[in-house]
């Protein structure tokens, strides 16, 4: 059976690569790669969690120096469907000992994984790794910067949804703590790539310096923002990141930006509730719309990942062209 | 016995006599003896400066030296030599070592290294408030005698208007300059960056050109109404060179202000790949300041270039962008940096971007440098105005590699570097 799965996948990727060797931003992606990824994840997904035997003998080390429970477990998991062996550095115990984090890498690397995946509250610090390591990179989320799996997943959750692989006339509209969000980082650069009307709907506060050049249009009143989307997108206030002192309560927060039924109604019949969790109930989304409302995509969202870090892991892992990595050690 | 010294066929620059053409330099005993075409007397040494610019030494108001305290990232001595390399004779070191520069303990350990060393005039700055804490002042006036030519608190500042208008008081009463790096705390935040397109891109926080901007309107209000000397550190922002503007042309005599020369020539964008030599205070800005600070240069509301050389070893550099230590060696590229982006860009001529960097900040120092009248110090520095190179920090004199402009190219070097009539540096040599 596993055979089989993998003579469709093989067949779908049809000899082609990824143009990227480590993955820490959208940029890095040309149409072709997000074409590429976009035809071979469905086929991951329709197959669940069948035992792949694609990258046997590839390791990955996790390395999360902040916490995370859905992005770990899923491309861990992710990996693992793919019989990787897997580990996890997790967060914190290095850097408390003074070691640095390009130190903690090259160590890393010397254990020859094929993939490190990299959480930092810090940005750039996946893309300044990547560098400087032979395993490929994949960026877990750093700081306030990219989360490139995420938005992957949230394009094909969206790509799925209206069908084609393009978002041309389709307005998304994202709501929330953009200013401290790299899903937004991630998301906004990718949904430009797939021509997406992209509305973005939050207080000053939460809205990063000329965030208007990412190609978006900005909307203080929420519900101006929502008229007439096709994608809800809503964001966490990341109490975490000091956001509370952004917003004079949660309990106003909620009232101006959150979504209830009456805001959901305002997007067009067919639009689609979207949230990268964790979510806050009540405060970003009215409870009752997070998980059974049909309009709700939250949960497709986290299966999606699935399917897209595993072709995120085949395309690093794999080539059929042979070429190797480039980096440099200091 | 005397010492002399002749330069010959030099075009020499000297901005404070209006002198622009080619003629010798005769140097005897430390001193400038005669300035002329065709001078025939003998000398112990020759130096043929046929096709070189000769000039006054620089002077760098705004130099990190490490010593005391962090001499594993420079010293007085290295630091003397980047300067040497790149035509400087004079700098004014910060008073943020270890021990921080407030008493006149620390003053006069940096003058008697300073002397020992025997490179380069060294000029120590006091510390304005103990410990740049920002709450109660030095001893400033012991400072002063012992040889402290300005306080500052250097890259904290001094936030509270009560201390800050103290302090200016009471340079005033000690007829010492102060010297204000100009950021506002609260809106500085945990910022990195400039505030701008550029660190959104990046995912950074910013530090908006805000913070700078009230501090330097705050200093001025406090200048004027105290009637204190004070020089404004490394501007960068279009409020900055505003604010400054309009003071000066209300006749506040009082007040002087500099540029950092990786100010007037980079943007914001050296933060792309988060390249941690780019992190620096004030931040490299976007486009329409360096255009700004450009302007300000232009119309003479900005006296004098720096370095605000901040040496850093690579392990304080090889972190994440916020984790990386703030700002980026020049000792030795800060005359290029000029002639490059200022005067072959057009912007100014030469004779004007070199009285910024000698007459200009002397004065603001109150130092009888930086000209090459007859019977001053004979400090000089002779540049190939036509060498191109490319910028490679590591191969530098100074202890720490973090220079901004590595990997640039520039035009114009320092081939001869003499302090008080002796030749320190010669092509790429510290000769003595």
């Amino acid at each position: 059976m596993s055979k089989e799965i993998e003579e469709e996948l093989i067949a779908r990727r049809a000899k082609r690569d990824a143009s990227f060797f480590d993955l820490y931003s959208i940029d890095q992606l040309s149409n072709d790669d997000i074409n590429l990824i976009y035809d071979i994840a469905p086929v991951f997904k329709k197959h669940k969690t069948a035992k792949l035997s694609l990258n046997k003998g590839c390791s990955m080390v996790h390395t999360f120096f902040e916490s995370s429970t859905r992005t770990l477990a899923s491309f861990d998991l992710s990996a693992k469907n793919l019989s990787m062996d897997t580990t996890n550095v997790s967060s914190g115990n290095t850097d408390k000992k003074g070691e640095s984090f390009l130190d903690t890498a090259e160590t890393i690397d010397a254990y020859n994984p094929k993939v490190v995946s990299i959480r930092t509250a810090q940005s750039g610090v996946a893309e300044f790794l990547s560098r400087h390591i032979k395993a490929s990179v994949i960026n877990a989320g750093d700081g306030w910067h990219e989360h490139p799996t995420q938005a992957l997943l949230d394009g094909m959750t969206m790509l799925s949804h209206f069908g084609g692989n393009s978002l041309k006339g389709k307005t998304v509209t994202i709501i929330g703590d953009i200013l401290h969000s790299r899903v937004f980082g991630s998301l906004v650069r990718l949904l430009k790539k797939l021509e997406a009307t992209v509305r973005v709907s939050g207080p000053q506060t939460m809205l990063p310096a000329y965030v208007e050049n990412f190609g978006v249009s900005v909307h203080y009143n929420v519900e101006e923002a929502l008229e007439g989307a096709d994608v809800i997108y809503t964001l966490r206030v990341q109490g975490e990141r000091g956001a509370n002192t952004f917003v004079p309560t949660l309990r106003e927060y909620s009232k101006m930006y959150g979504i209830s039924r009456k805001r959901l109604d305002i997007a067009n019949k067919n639009a689609i509730l979207m949230h990268p969790g964790p979510v806050q109930r009540d405060i970003d989304v009215h409870s009752a719309l997070v998980s059974v409302d049909p309009q709700s995509h939250i949960l497709k969202q986290v299966e999606n990942g699935m399917a897209v870090r595993k072709s995120v892991l085949w395309l690093l892992c794999q080539r059929y062209d042979g070429l190797e990595k480039e980096f440099a050690r200091l | 016995m005397t010492n002399t010294l002749l330069i010959k066929n030099g075009h020499v620059i000297d901005p404070a006599n209006g002198i622009d053409s080619v003629m010798d330099v005769y140097v005897a005993d430390g001193k400038i003896e005669n300035l002329g075409k065709n001078i025939s007397k003998e000398a112990d040494q020759t130096i043929d400066a046929k096709g070189l610019v000769v000039t006054p030494g620089l002077i760098d108001l705004q130099v990190h030296v490490r010593e005391p305290g962090r001499e594993d990232k420079e010293t007085i001595e290295t630091a003397s030599m980047a300067a040497l390399a790149g035509g400087i004779t004079s700098i004014v070191a910060m008073p943020n070592t270890a021990p921080i520069a407030d008493d006149q303990t620390v003053i006069e350990f940096v003058i008697k290294r300073a002397k020992e060393v025997n490179l380069v005039n060294v000029y120590p700055s006091g510390a304005t408030t103990k410990g740049q804490h920002g709450k109660s002042l030095s001893e400033i006036n012991e400072m002063k005698h012992s040889g402290a030519v300005a306080i500052t608190d250097d890259g904290v500042d001094v936030q509270d208007e009560n201390v800050l208008r103290r302090a200016m008081e009471y340079a005033k009463t000690c007829d010492i300059l102060l010297m204000s790096h100009c950021e506002t705390d609260t809106l500085t935040g945990k910022g990195v960056m400039h505030e701008g397109w550029v660190s959104t891109q990046l995912g950074l926080p910013g530090i908006p050109a805000a913070s700078e901007d009230l501090a330097v309107q705050k200093n001025i209000i406090l200048a004027c109404m105290t009637g204190a000397r004070l020089h404004l550190l490394h501007n960068s922002s279009i409020g900055a060179v505003d604010a400054i503007r309009t003071a000066k042309k209300n006749g506040h005599k009082n007040i002087t202000a500099e540029v950092s020369v990786q100010h007037f020539s980079l943007t914001d964008e050296e933060c792309f790949g988060y390249n941690t030599n780019a992190k620096m205070y004030p931040p490299l800005r976007s486009k329409r300041h360096v255009e700004a600070i450009i302007e300000g240069i232009k119309d003479g509301t900005i006296d004098a270039f720096t370095t605000d050389h901040a040496p850093h070893i690579e392990p304080d550099k090889l972190l994440p962008f916020q984790d990386a230590a703030f700002g980026s060696i020049g000792l030795e590229t800060s005359f290029a940096v000029m002639n490059t982006y200022l005067v072959e860009a057009g912007h100014i001529d030469l004779s004007t971007g070199i009285s910024k960097m000698t007459h200009e900040p002397a004065k603001i120092i109150r130092k009888d440098k930086g000209t090459l009248s007859v019977g001053a110090d004979a400090d000089i520095a002779i540049f190939d105005m036509n060498k191109e190179w490319v910028v490679s920090g590591k191969d530098g004199f100074s202890k720490s590699h973090n220079c901004i402009f590595d990997g640039k190219k520039l035009k114009g070097k320092a081939i001869h570097t003499i302090v008080d009539g002796t030749v320190k540096y010669s092509n790429g040599k510290i000769t003595q």
